[in-house]
């Protein structure tokens, strides 16, 4: 008794995509061009936060020329000029006049000139004045200035200052704090952004390739097509959430070098949110652009195939950008908007524990709508190869026997 | 089925059977490309699939495979409707060839073993069987794209028959091949007959077709123009004999029941029009004098061809 074809196949049928994962992490691993990026993007990471802790370290001495008459200011800001910006120094260079202080500024010996010009002071520099000079030493021109007036008119100087403070706070954490988010998310904006386009461009060109060559054929006759596409789309979106896992984590080492550490506990709750809508962003994006792939017939096709696709995103990297009040706050809940929009509000601290849930419940439902619309385009289209296909033509096109169940 | 452990590790001894398609058409706009196909790939033979460029050779393969969808017709396997589960038991070569240029010829051919249904160590073991039949054992390591077409097709062709397939369906299996390797191939496709494994494959090298082939299937223009056994299809044409004599054959135009064709000499090319006609030419020449050569002369396939499609 001949057995029954079906029953001969020892491979489990429903774990035929784990095959083509694993074939695409592969060729990933052993891709020169993949592994230098990521190399070279890490790189750049560090580079940012080692430049960043050196600035930080960084103290700035500026040497004041002046005359002997301003001398005894030039001593002031000398003395002083470090408690109210630790960064900064001064060296003071009397010099025997105003001839003999602009020429020091012209040679460069001297980064300012200080004066008394009328009835306040004036700081010259060559080309500029430096701000962090130029700020400590208002703050010291206007303690002397106060203190001698002050003696002038019989009154302490905290008489004379009362009531005249001003601090600064705002509602929302702190001012650095919210700068560190802002500058953090547009980091993290920039990361999305680059990894589902380059991982979106090489996933439309490899199911292109295997379209050009035909070896789709051959491998749509052994297993079905929805998990080849399966395999492609899950392959990748393993090294892709890998690849940004490692830029996030190697980010974190670095920030802990630098006087922005002190936040880390406050955004890791909101990193571990910008990981989980990236991967559901992330596989709504790859279906989608295995589906350019498939709409093409040649390269020159996938231009015109992959232009939407491109443009959004463009659309969701500069929305990450700009976008700020209601609007951010909409297309925040907006798929796929809100794989990178959600986690920069919950990093800067605007988004309720709630909202966040909603928004990934959103992106999961419209992930899922993509998946099983571009399953159909992918299949309908992936063995047409007369030509570029259009949406229309791809949804319209006559299914394969697909309908029997593997 | 010897016993159930064996099928379990290696798809081998897979049930064969015959592959009927019957009346399939498939139309690209206003081209009908295949009309009204009806062919049979009975186990165990090898059949030639011949016809021009445009004939509809591998638009019929490719509705046999799944790969398009027909616009009626049907295909059986085992006398029922074939299922993808049964084409995925199939070996398919398709016309144009692709592999992956970037991966290693090994690691390529175990990854479309594996899905094709087999373990890694049974595809690693057909694949190095096979690329040794082929003399390619040392190209195992290198990219695709290193490979000349020729041992690029090589891989191909290992693609299609390591798994032991059901049945083989092959899109231009011979075309940029070198004698030894047309040679290997159809050893290979010969073993596989021999387990009862029905082969369909196109060509356009008719002496190939004429050489190798049990069967022949002959389309043009979407439909079939002539199919059956080889010898079968060459007999058809008309009964020619040669004769040849020491005289002048002259005499032989004055015999009756039978056509001549051409007399030069002492040979005559005529057509008798039956058995017993052309033993009555023989023993008149043979009472006549010295006979020669009297001999059927079978027309080359080229010539069924020519007149079938013509």
């Amino acid at each position: 008794m001949s057995p029954d074809p079906t029953t001969t196949d020892p491979v489990d049928r429903a774990r035929a995509w784990t095959l083509v994962a694993r074939r695409e992490v592969t060729v990933k691993l052993t891709d020169r061009a993949f592994l230098i990026g990521t190399v070279l993007t890490l790189a750049l990471i560090s580079g940012f936060m080692v430049i960043q802790a050196v600035m930080e370290q960084r103290t700035h001495t500026y040497a004041v020329a002046a005359t002997p008459a301003d001398a005894a200011m030039a001593q002031d800001l000398h003395r002083e000029v470090t408690s109210v910006d630790d960064k900064v120094r001064v060296t003071v260079d009397v010099v025997s006049d105003a001839g003999a202080a602009e020429a020091a500024v012209r040679s460069g010996s001297a980064d300012v000139w200080l004066r008394r010009t009328g009835d306040g002071w004036l700081l010259s520099g060559k080309t500029s004045v430096p701000g962090d000079l130029e700020s400590a030493a208002a703050t010291v021109v206007r303690r002397q200035a106060l203190a001698t007036n002050a003696g002038t008119l019989g009154v302490s100087v905290g008489d004379l200052t009362r009531g005249a403070g001003l601090g600064t706070s705002v509602l929302d954490g702190s001012a650095q704090r919210n700068d560190f988010a802002h500058g953090m998310g547009f980091a993290l904006a920039f990361l999305f952004y680059l990894s589902s386009l380059g991982f979106g461009v090489t996933l439309a060109q490899s199911v292109l390739e295997e379209k050009q060559s035909r070896i789709v054929e051959i491998i749509a006759t052994k297993i079905p097509v929805r998990h080849l596409l399966a395999g492609k789309v899950l392959g990748n979106a393993a090294m892709a959430l890998g690849q940004m896992a490692l830029y996030v984590g190697i980010g974190l080492v670095g920030l802990t070098f630098t006087a922005y550490s002190r936040y880390l506990p406050g955004v890791s709750g909101a990193l571990g949110w910008f990981l989980a809508f990236f991967l559901l962003g992330f596989l709504l994006i790859a279906c989608a652009w295995a589906v350019a792939g498939a709409l093409a017939s040649r390269a020159e096709d996938l231009q015109q195939t992959s232009a939407p696709l491109t443009m959004l995103m463009i659309a969701i990297f500069f929305g990450a950008l700009f976008l700020n009040g209601t609007a951010l706050t909409v297309l925040s809940f907006v798929p796929p908007f809100s794989a990178v929009l959600m986690p920069i509000r919950v990093l800067g601290g605007q988004a309720g524990w709630w909202e966040p849930l909603i928004a990934l419940g959103l992106l999961a439902v419209a992930a899922a709508w993509v998946v099983s619309v571009a399953e159909r385009l992918y299949r309908r289209s992936l063995l047409q190869t007369q030509g570029r296909l259009t949406l229309k033509q791809a949804w319209s096109a006559p299914d394969l026997a697909e309908t029997v169940a593997p | 089925m010897t016993t159930a452990a064996s099928t379990l590790t290696t798809p081998r001894h897979r049930a064969t059977g015959t592959i009927e398609a019957h009346g399939l058409s498939r139309r690209f706009g206003d081209l009908v490309a295949v009309d009204d196909v009806t062919l049979t790939v009975p186990a165990g033979r090898l059949t030639g699939f011949v016809g021009g460029n445009g004939a509809g050779k591998t638009t019929t393969m490719r509705m046999v495979m799944g790969l398009l969808a027909m616009d009626a017709g049907t295909v059986l396997w085992q006398g029922r409707p074939i299922t993808d589960a049964d084409r995925r038991t199939f070996g398919y070569m398709p016309e144009e060839r692709g592999l992956y240029p970037k991966q290693k010829v090994v690691d390529q051919l175990v990854y479309l073993g594996q899905l094709s249904g087999m373990s890694a160590p049974a595809a690693r073991a057909a694949i190095h069987d096979h690329l040794e039949r082929f003399g390619l054992a040392d190209r195992g390591g290198d990219r695709v794209e290193k490979l000349s077409l020729g041992n690029q097709q090589r891989v191909q062709i290992i693609a299609a028959l390591m798994a032991e397939p059901a049945a083989l369906i092959l899109d231009e299996p011979f075309s940029g091949l070198d004698p030894s390797a047309v040679d290997s191939m159809a050893d290979l496709l010969r073993e596989h007959t021999a387990r009862g494994v029905p082969v369909l494959f196109s060509s356009h090298q008719l002496d190939l077709v004429e050489r190798l082939c049990d069967r022949l299937v002959v389309l043009a223009r979407g439909t079939v123009v002539a199919e059956g056994a080889v010898e079968e299809l060459r007999g058809r044409g008309p009964r020619r004999h040669r004769l040849v004599l020491d005289g002048d054959a002259g005499w032989v135009r004055g015999v009756r029941g039978l056509t001549v064709v051409d007399v030069d000499g002492p040979v005559a090319l005529v057509e008798p029009d039956d058995e017993a006609a052309a033993q009555a030419l023989l023993a008149e020449a043979v009472r006549r004098g010295p006979v020669r050569e009297f001999a059927r002369v079978v027309p080359p396939l080229s010539e069924i061809y020519r007149e079938v499609t013509a």
